[in-house]
């Protein structure tokens, strides 16, 4: 009789949550869905078309060159900022002086709005007037100034970094909460039986770190994937369309008033992030079994 | 005594009750408009001036300044047939998307005898405006794509005046620039808007029209021609062979990009629109005073060509007030508004009988020159989907002038690219079924 009790009480304290996530998660997501079925543009009748709208986008040139944009900024970057951030997270570690302040200090970039530090990065790439240049032409490493967003490359690789500058904090911070919930002991004791530092972060620090790292991964990549604000700030999908990502790509439907193709777009998005979720899921059951 | 239930229910009814009686008031007019601060007080103060004046309470209902969300926020509420805004102003490219839709009031159904379109650039009427042969806007504020140049400059090396073609431009803007680069190394010939963006249209469609060549021509697409593929390889030949046009061009040059480099003594000629005027002019400017304004050059079988923008207004279909917004259009379109519109927003005017007002042309004169160049607009093709076809041609062309393709190219690939994406928005037969459809529920509402 308690038990039941307990069991009702718990389901009233979780029904708030499960209306939450119903209320604005399941149902905008089921709602985008259902739209993608329809012809939903504002000057023409609408109609349910089935999949219409996902066979237009296969002959869209423009939506696959979106799609692999996105897709390889992610396999780029993500990769790149769990590098950087890992290294902050093992220097922030140490028992530096002044570790405090430095731990605030790497916080800033992930605190500023991505449109705002987008903003910062237009002045460093600036062609005429951007630190960039400003610094190539003083040292004498460059005689005419650099186009850093002139080609597809360039354009990817600027907006890697700018991207990476914001976001490498929050893998830093995640990564070292967990660092610090390893026993020192462990160390301690391997360094007794003379493991090196590499042997130790592979063998110690590296698998006990792997549950925090995959909620990073998971946590970035989906970021990663449906990126937006930078990329409309600093290209706006240029050179020639090559950095035109797939949530810019959407947005450009749904501001036009084809919401039914948008929304088509947006359920691709988010079937890609829902697989690399899915993927890094399994990745994790997967280390408890090797428990 | 109440428990705390009950009071908290009594609260409620009152908020309802309270809420209740300010809907059942007097119903207000509600003008949808977004921009700078002080744009937005401007409206403020003309709004409570009509409703003095008429006797009908009209709010304004202030939207952000991008016009990308201006938009959307329109879309939604018109797209759920909500009864405000009642009036509200429309960048001229959504002009077809909105009349198609049918969310336009015909504003022939509620303009009087007394209502003159004369007034207006007849042609900005015609080109835009009438949609379908009925009127659904009238134009507030007009924008044209001109050329601004540096008369001191032009003068100092022993140029007569402004090009009027474009193989003048690039001889001009070749000798004036090699001169000042010693000077100054960062001195450009001609700076203009090639990013990906909507600006890159609008000059795309100033070097083509003024060679014969265009977008949209007579129910077709008229990409792919000799034409436009001279066109596209000026604009290219500025940037990489000439060289008269920052590297900068097809990433960063948009309209403020392009201003603060000619605005800083950094350039010959500029291609902007007319707001660029007062602040070249503007106190501690190092180019007020030096700067004069001309149509753009052509081809040497051409003419000048100057892309329309502007913003428009219309009246809802779904208003619950329609008579009352068309008195409100009316007094925003009047002569007294528009030009206190021009004298104090320094806003170019949908009224042409205003380019003639002598106290409008004291205190601005370039409007004489304004006058001329508006004569040679230009529209942006007038599809309810245009949008689409802006972000596809955006694409191919920006592709070009960074040399990832090559001109004929692009333009082939542009054009076999609408064609495909645009052929599900081109269900003709069902579209004026739906036009019907919709007519007929319309008149009958009237009725």
């Amino acid at each position: 009789m308690k038990l039941t009790h307990d069991k009702r009480a718990a389901a009233l304290f979780i029904l708030p949550l499960l209306l939450t996530v119903g209320v604005f998660i399941l149902v905008p997501v089921l709602g985008t869905v259902a739209n993608s079925f329809l012809r939903d543009v504002t000057f023409l009748p609408e109609r349910y078309i089935g999949l219409a709208n996902y066979r237009a986008l296969l002959n869209d040139g423009a939506f696959w060159q979106s799609l692999r944009f996105t897709c390889l900024f992610t396999l780029v970057s993500v990769p790149l900022e769990l590098i950087f951030g890992m290294i902050f997270a093992l220097i922030l570690n140490q028992a530096l002086p002044g570790r405090g302040v430095l731990r605030v200090a790497v916080l800033i970039p992930w605190a500023i709005p991505a449109a705002i530090s987008g903003r910062a990065f237009e002045l460093i790439y600036n062609y005429s007037y951007g630190l960039a240049n400003y610094l190539l032409q003083n040292l004498g490493l460059a005689d005419e100034p650099v186009n850093w967003l002139g080609t597809g490359w360039g354009a990817f690789f600027s907006l890697v970094v700018a991207d990476g500058w914001k976001t490498t904090p929050f893998i830093a911070i995640i990564l070292l909460a967990g660092l610090s919930a390893i026993p020192e002991e462990l160390h301690q004791q391997a360094r007794v039986d003379r493991a090196h530092f590499l042997q130790r972060f592979w063998r110690i620090t590296l698998p006990l770190l792997k549950p925090v790292l995959v909620v990073a991964l998971l946590f970035r990549t989906v970021q990663a994937l449906r990126i937006f604000d930078v990329i409309f700030v600093l290209t706006g999908g240029g050179p020639g369309g090559a950095t035109n990502a797939l949530s810019l790509y959407g947005y450009q439907y749904f501001v036009s008033g084809d919401f039914g193709y948008g929304s088509a777009i947006s359920v691709v998005l988010f079937a890609l992030a829902l697989v690399f979720a899915l993927l890094y899921v399994r990745a994790s059951r997967f280390q408890e079994e090797m428990r | 005594m109440l428990n705390m239930l009950q009071r908290f229910f009594l609260l409620i009814v009152m908020v309802c009750v309270l809420a209740a009686c300010r809907r059942g008031g007097e119903p207000a007019l509600v003008l949808a408009v977004g921009g700078a601060p002080s744009e937005l007080a401007f409206w403020e103060q003309v709004l409570a001036d009509f409703s003095e004046q008429a006797g009908i309470r009209a709010e304004l209902r202030r939207q952000p300044t991008d016009s990308d969300q201006r938009r959307q926020g329109l879309l939604i509420a018109l797209k759920a047939r909500q009864q405000d805004p009642d009036v509200f102003l429309m960048d001229v490219v959504w002009l077809s998307q909105f009349a198609a839709s049918n969310w336009l009031y015909p504003l022939d159904d509620l303009a009087g005898a007394d209502f003159d379109p004369s007034v207006f650039f007849t042609r900005v009427l015609n080109l835009v405006d009438r949609q379908s042969g009925a009127l659904v806007a009238l134009p507030v504020y007009i924008d044209g794509g001109l050329l601004y140049y540096r008369k001191d400059l032009l003068a100092e090396y022993g140029f007569s005046g402004p090009p009027r073609t474009w193989d003048e431009l690039l001889e001009q803007g070749a000798k004036v620039q090699a001169g000042e680069r010693s000077r100054n190394p960062g001195f450009w010939g001609f700076v203009w808007q090639g990013a990906q963006y909507e600006g890159l249209i609008c000059n795309f469609l100033e070097f083509a029209a003024s060679g014969g060549g265009g977008i949209y021509r007579d129910g077709g697409f008229i990409l792919s021609s000799p034409a436009n593929e001279r066109a596209l390889s000026l604009m290219r030949s500025l940037i990489h062979e000439k060289r008269i046009s920052p590297p900068s061009t097809y990433t960063q040059m948009k309209e403020e990009d392009v201003r603060t480099t000619f605005q800083s003594g950094n350039a010959l000629f500029e291609r902007n629109w007319p707001y660029a005027w007062p602040l070249h002019q503007q106190d501690g400017s190092p180019v007020a005073g030096k700067t004069g304004i001309a149509a753009l050059p052509h081809f040497p079988d051409g003419q000048p060509v100057s892309t329309l923008g502007g913003w428009h207004i219309g009246v809802s279909r779904y208003s619950d007030m329609p008579q009352q917004a068309w008195e409100l259009v009316k007094y925003l379109t009047s002569h007294r508004v528009q030009k206190r519109m021009a004298l104090e927003l320094g806003w170019n005017p949908g009224r042409s009988d205003l380019y003639r007002d002598p106290q409008v042309l004291e205190e601005m004169p370039h409007f004489a020159e304004l006058r001329s160049i508006f004569s040679y607009a230009e529209a942006r093709p007038m599809l309810p989907y245009y949008s689409q076809i802006s972000a596809i041609v955006q694409r191919h062309l920006n592709a070009a002038l960074a040399t990832r393709s090559r001109p004929e190219q692009a333009l082939r690939a542009a054009q076999a690219e609408i064609e495909r994406v645009t052929a599900r928005y081109r269900i003709e037969s069902e579209k004026s079924d739906h036009e019907f459809h919709e007519r007929h529920e319309f008149f009958g509402e009237k009725n």
